[in-house]
């Protein structure tokens, strides 16, 4: 049983070099996918299929009338109840050890439900062509460098970020430290919070936010869909049964109909029997 | 810089730019320290900072200048600092003046002073006449008072446009580093070199430095933020036009002195300081470079030096190329056609050339400037252009020194892509090459060639293990390495490539530079990472962190002190000085030993500009100067006509500045041709305010053209809460930033933010000013 | 068994246009039944191969959406009379309707029961229907957020899933029972032609429907059978029904 680990992002030590994202695609050998102009130093408007974090920039006119350039590491919060997770019809998307959410493309089949149902967005689609020329889709993600971790190295993001805004570590370990950091930096970042949001069960991604969740386009109070929750703890199981049930009806209708049609075999009495 | 108790970042963002250095402010934050930014954009630097304060482009020096006159008027500085270590107690001659904006001595036509009549006074036997009680009104200390009494806090805020609590926040902010025991460090870039009065703006930090005690202790200094990772490098071996390697001065003709090297020596050798070893040093230089071939009798081959006269920086060359009086040029890993200043007309002279060669990773706006793609049409030009490929840093072997003037080795990760060879084969191969072609002629011409002494081994590729013991030096007799620049000989038995480095490689098999310990040794000094120039000191002036008994200012920061039990300096650094000077000695008290007078220059009349800094406005400013009637620095060399347009306010009236992000570096050659960084920043950009952007109906993301006297530039507009109006004396003066990095080749590709700026340079370095000039902006 | 005087006589019970609708529709739902299955569960995920992998799959999933959106179309365009006496009729429930729910059960098992009167459609037809349009709304309307999710809200694609997930439930319920009355059961077997051919044995037709049935023998268009063996004749021929029905 390995560590359950957590990325700590303290976005009030990044200083939005970047290094993260490049060292991103450099691990996981992603293609660039350059944007039209976005009017700001952001480069891409949030994570894709081929860019599993983004450096968020935004520019906030905090309570005291001050400006904020505010930063943000933008990835996949690896939550504790996934709904990515939850609505995978194919089993692709599972936890491992470490506490990370990761999808094996053996198994996706591309049907988009995890993009959609995710509550931080950032699950994208790929298009990708195999060898006879047909195109075929997977759901991608940042993995945590899951891979890396199986080789007892870190993430790439937290290998190279060079002013310790992300730490990656025993989770216990990591939460502490994300409420201490809180407590410090009160004075200049009054909203300043953890978030570690406890709709989706706490998430191996945490936070130390300078601002509300909201500045950062972050859900306040993140969860897993009620919609999923419905699907897939009630109604798919509801919807089993039904088949189930109407099935069993049927078969039953044929099994007494040949029982009774064998017994009046010849009789011939009643009316409701007459026909073929 | 952990270490600091406030870090001033001005002229400078690191957080974008030299990220690597918010590494330790982030942890001198950790420790309680403070972080100021000053920029006319509020950065990402800004943004991690405790404190911001905006000012106008190329202001530098009213923004210190004030904070010199609020550290004295506050008696914040730190008195016994001032008094013996600097120069502020000495006297200064009669025939010093300053009024109205120029120093005594000016000569009009020439736009330039006569230094002389800002020496310092000596008595009969010729030394310095000095007053320790700072009172003389000619002392330094009274002179420099006098001098910035002009610098009050309103008059600078009608200067600079910053707020007037913002300014006063810094100045209380980094003052209070005054106090003994305080540390306080002044971060730069090319937001404070690149002005008319870039070296005075560096001077001014020098000089509150020195106020405040802040030189020469952990968490201090005036910390130059490189532009390139091997700048430090490039200059130390001689990049500069005006040095031989190691800040050895090049030999002009038009000093009579400089005829014979005896001469020369006598007029390059101070009688004190340590520069008084300096004939060890140039003629163990000589010995490197001409070997056998230099003999006491022939003046170690002293005549095969050059001994040009004229300015030769950028702006000069690309002006005599343009003027046709350069017939070819070799560019090696430079692209003026984006990174010049003014670099539509650089591109123009370009064609004047009848040979280039350019050396690069890639074919650059440079030497593509001849095709249709870059506008122009390749019948028209007649110069031959050849590209050599040169192989990238992970492609050879070699050293580059930091900032921090930590010489480190790299060594080789892949072989060289295709035919590309590394700078050093290139260069071996031409000299080998030339030297073979004159190998059997005579003449003036052929002479200093075959003169030349290059023996780096028999393949293409030099040794480097000969280039590096080369550089160190070695016993000429023996062949033995020297272990350090002090056993220098002048007689021509010792060796040295440049005597600033002499150490690292101190006997066989043990280059410095390859070092990588990762302890520490004491205070994050890691001595044993590579290796720091001079002697592995990695705080240089250190002794300056001590008292004049030899005690540390703070004990809890301690690098360096004088053991009264050994009888010696020690501690976790080298001490920067000499270690036996016992108190009583000599120069015990003079921590500064590579300045002739042992103390550092809050007045320094070596310059071409100036002792003391004074404002002047840039080459093209909007506003008046309101200190003195001299508009634009009086020292400074002017280029006219075609060559250098000047702009004026009525067209232009919107102040401009260049920058770099984080994600280019430089022209671009080498990230506009890396995906993963062009896809972070893919398009030139102006970055404006959004009180301009209303006044001039741009929407953010809408296409803009910007203009100079120069040139017009289309980019995209970033409409940013980040760049506010400067408030100058009480009229709202806008300013416009962009990135400098675009250019028509590579795959993230824009317009070239250099079309705009102008051929003017700083009157000591002649540094372009690309950090402020005027410009207009219209939606496309 | 079979009495071939009776079986002789035939009727038409639905238009070409209703024959057609309900052909596509009957296609396409098993189409989207079939292609949907390795997504349903994992049990049938060796339908993937056969179906061209997940791209086959959804592909196919897709072409047979749209097939199962125009039934709807057909049966407007070219028997709008038809279509709107379907109308009519699910919204026309009286006493007897319920009735023939309990005689239903019985019929289904195969015990004795007797025939409640029944207009065009009985009961459990038009509880077959309603359902069916119900969750063809289900289907239908959450299909699009799921197949176009960039142009809608979402918490609208999420809910889409949901109840895309209820309403194929809910359909494929019924339809088990649907395809079972008319393919097995053999009470109702007969009328399988009807939306195979369009027409049914008029005695079967008489004895589901006698309402209608009668009704058109009213309007001369159905031969009025004689029929001896017939032991229950409930209500009276040419019974005047207050409802028009418009079968044809």
């Amino acid at each position: 049983m390995a560590t359950e680990y957590v990325k700590f992002v303290d976005v009030t030590k990044c200083d939005g070099c970047r290094a993260c994202m490049v060292a991103c695609k450099n691990w996981n050998d992603l293609p660039a996918e350059p944007q039209d102009f976005l009017g700001s130093a952001q480069s891409h408007a949030k994570t894709t299929a081929d860019t599993w974090n983004v450096l968020q920039y935004i520019e906030h006119e905090n309570s005291r009338g001050g400006l904020d350039y505010l930063f943000r590491h933008s990835a996949c919060f690896h939550c504790t109840d996934a709904a990515c997770e939850k609505v995978c019809p194919e089993d692709a998307i599972s936890y491992t050890d470490f506490g990370t959410v990761v999808i094996d493309h053996e198994k996706c089949v591309g049907c988009g439900y995890c993009v959609n149902n995710c509550p931080f967005e950032v699950i994208s689609l790929k298009e990708y062509v195999d060898k006879n020329g047909d195109k075929y889709r997977k759901a991608n993600k940042c993995t945590m460098c899951t891979d890396r971790l199986e080789e007892g190295l870190q993430p790439a993001c937290v290998t190279t970020c060079h002013t310790e805004a992300m730490q990656f570590g025993d989770k216990a370990v990591m939460i502490q430290k994300a409420e201490e950091r809180v407590k410090q930096i009160k004075d200049r970042y009054p909203n300043a919070m953890v978030y570690n949001p406890q709709g989706v069960g706490g998430t191996h991604t945490v936070y130390v936010l300078a601002e509300k969740p909201s500045v950062y386009g972050l859900p306040e109070n993140p969860k897993v869909p009620t919609s999923a929750v419905v699907w897939k703890d009630y109604a798919q199981p509801i919807g089993k049964m039904m088949i189930g049930a109407t099935t069993m009806a049927v078969v039953g209708a044929f099994i007494t109909n040949t029982i009774i049609s064998k017994k009046k075999n010849g009789k011939n009495e009643n009316g409701g029997d007459s026909h073929e | 810089m952990q270490y600091t108790d406030c870090a001033l970042i001005m002229g400078a963002n690191p957080a974008e730019n030299h990220p690597i250095s918010f590494r330790w402010l982030t942890k001198a934050k950790e420790n309680g320290g403070k972080i100021v930014s000053v920029d006319p954009r509020y950065t990402r630097t800004s943004s991690m900072s405790d404190i911001y304060a905006p000012l106008r482009s190329g202001t530098d020096i009213p923004f210190i200048g004030g904070m010199i006159k609020y550290a004295l008027d506050n008696n914040l500085y730190h008195k016994e600092y001032v008094a013996k270590y600097t120069n502020a107690s000495f006297i200064v001659k009669e025939s010093y003046k300053f009024e109205d904006g120029l120093f005594s001595g000016y000569n009009a036509d020439k736009r330039s002073y006569d230094k002389t009549q800002w020496a310092f006074e000596k008595d009969a036997e010729g030394n310095l006449v000095k007053d320790f009680s700072l009172e003389h009104p000619r002392s330094v200390f009274q002179l420099m008072k006098k001098h910035y009494t002009r610098y009050d806090v309103d008059t600078v805020v009608k200067v600079t446009g910053t707020p007037k609590e913002d300014l006063l926040n810094v100045y209380k902010a980094f003052c209070a580093t005054g106090q003994v025991g305080k540390a306080g460090t002044i971060m730069y870039a090319m937001g404070t070199t690149q002005h008319t009065v870039g070296t005075q703006n560096v001077r001014a930090f020098a000089i509150i430095q020195l106020l405040l005690g802040n030189i020469g202790l952990p968490g201090g200094g005036v910390n130059a933020m490189r532009g390139e990772s091997n700048v430090q490098g490039s200059t130390d071996f001689g990049l500069l036009y005006g040095n031989l390697t190691g800040y050895l001065n090049a030999p002009t003709s038009i000093d009579p002195l400089n005829a014979t090297l005896a001469g020369h020596l006598e007029k390059e050798t101070p009688k004190t300081g340590y520069w008084s070893n300096k004939p060890k040093f140039i003629v163990s230089l000589l010995k490197a470079w001409y070997g056998p071939n230099a003999t006491a009798a022939n003046e170690f081959a002293y005549q095969y030096l050059p001994k040009g006269n004229k300015n030769y920086s950028h702006i000069n060359l690309f002006k005599a190329m343009y003027d046709g009086k350069l017939e070819g040029a070799f560019l090696f890993g430079t692209n003026p056609v984006v990174g010049g200043p003014n670099a539509g007309k650089e591109k123009e002279a370009l064609s004047n050339l009848k040979w280039l060669v350019a050396v690069d990773l890639w074919e650059t706006e440079t030497s593509a400037f001849w095709q249709t793609d870059a506008g122009s049409n390749p019948a028209k030009i007649n110069t031959e252009v050849f590209l050599l490929p040169a192989c990238s840093s992970y492609e050879k072997e070699g050293s580059i020194s930091n900032s921090a003037r930590w010489m480190q080795y790299r060594w080789q990760a892949i072989k060289p892509l295709g035919e590309s060879k590394a700078d050093l084969e290139i260069i071996n191969e031409l000299a080998t090459r030339i030297k073979g072609l004159y190998k059997n002629e005579a003449g003036p011409v052929a002479e200093p060639i075959n003169a030349l002494y290059w023996s780096y081994g028999e393949g293409h590729h030099p040794d480097i293990d000969l280039v590096c013991k080369e550089i160190n030096g070695y016993d000429v007799n023996t062949g033995k390495l020297i272990a350090g620049f002090g056993n220098l000989k002048d007689d021509g038995s010792t060796c040295s490539g440049n005597w600033i480095y002499c150490g690292f490689y101190p006997e066989e098999g043990k280059n410095r530079a390859k070092n990588r310990d990762k302890k520490d040794t004491g205070m994050s000094l890691y001595l044993n990472w590579s290796y720091a120039w001079p002697m592995n000191r990695r705080i240089l002036y250190n002794r300056a962190s001590c008292d004049p008994s030899g005690v540390p200012y703070n004990k809890e920061k301690a690098v360096v002190w004088y053991d009264a039990v050994q009888g010696k300096w020690t501690g976790v650094d080298v001490p920067d000085f000499v270690a036996t000077r016992k108190p009583g000695d000599a120069g015990f008290e003079d921590p500064f030993i590579m300045m002739n007078d042992g103390v550092g220059g809050v007045y320094a009349p070596t310059l071409n500009d100036g002792p003391f800094p004074e404002h002047y406005e840039p080459y093209e400013s909007p506003v008046q100067n309101p200190f003195s009637s001299q508009e634009i620095n009086p020292a400074i060399q002017l280029f006219d006509g075609k060559f250098n347009e000047r702009g004026f306010k009525a067209d232009f009236p919107i102040v401009a500045t260049t920058y770099r992000v984080s994600e280019h570096w430089q022209s671009g050659t080498m990230t506009r041709n890396q995906e993963w960084l062009s896809e972070l920043v893919p398009h030139m950009y102006i970055e404006i305010s959004e009180e301009l952007a209303k006044e001039k109906g741009i929407n953010n993301k809408d296409e803009v053209i910007v203009s100079s006297a120069r040139g017009e530039v289309k980019a995209y507009a970033m409409v940013t809460k980040r760049f506010k109006p400067h408030k100058i004396n009480g009229k709202n003066v806008h300013q416009i930033g962009m990135p400098w990095h675009f250019g028509y080749k590579g795959i993230a590709t824009g317009e070239t933010a250099n079309r705009l700026t102008p051929h003017i340079g700083d009157a000591n370095t002649t540094i372009p000013e690309y950090k402020a000039f005027l410009c207009d902006v219209r939606k496309v | 068994m079979s009495k071939p005087q009776k079986s002789s006589v035939k009727v038409r019970r639905f238009s070409k246009a209703f024959v057609w609708a309900h052909a596509v529709n009957a296609i396409s739902f098993f189409a989207l039944y079939i292609t949907a299955l390795p997504m349903y569960t994992e049990f049938f995920d060796w339908l993937y191969p056969i179906l061209g992998g997940p791209e086959g799959a959804r592909l196919l999933h897709r072409i047979f959406a749209v097939g199962f959106i125009t039934p709807t179309f057909i049966w407007v365009i070219f028997d709008f009379k038809g279509f709107k006496l379907w109308m009519k009729e699910l919204v026309t429930w009286k006493k007897r309707d319920l009735e023939f729910f309990t005689e239903f059960v019985k019929e289904l098992f195969g015990f004795n029961f007797k025939h409640v009167r029944q207009t065009f459609f009985n009961a459990g037809e038009k509880i077959n229907s309603i359902i069916q349009i119900f969750t063809a709304i289900l289907i239908i309307g959450s299909g699009f957020p799921m197949w176009f999710p960039q142009f809608f809200p979402r918490a609208v694609v999420q809910w889409g899933y949901l109840l895309h997930n209820v309403g194929f439930g809910l359909a494929i319920a019924v339809i088990v029972g649907h395809v079972y009355l008319s393919v097995v059961h053999k009470n109702s077997r007969p009328g399988y032609s009807g939306v195979v051919t369009g027409e049914v044995p008029a005695w079967w037709a008489q004895e589901h429907y006698p309402d209608w049935y009668d009704e058109e023998v009213a309007k001369g268009n159905f031969p009025k059978l004689d029929d001896p063996h017939k032991p229950t004749t409930p209500g009276t021929p040419g019974t005047p029904n207050k409802k028009k029905k418009k079968g044809a």
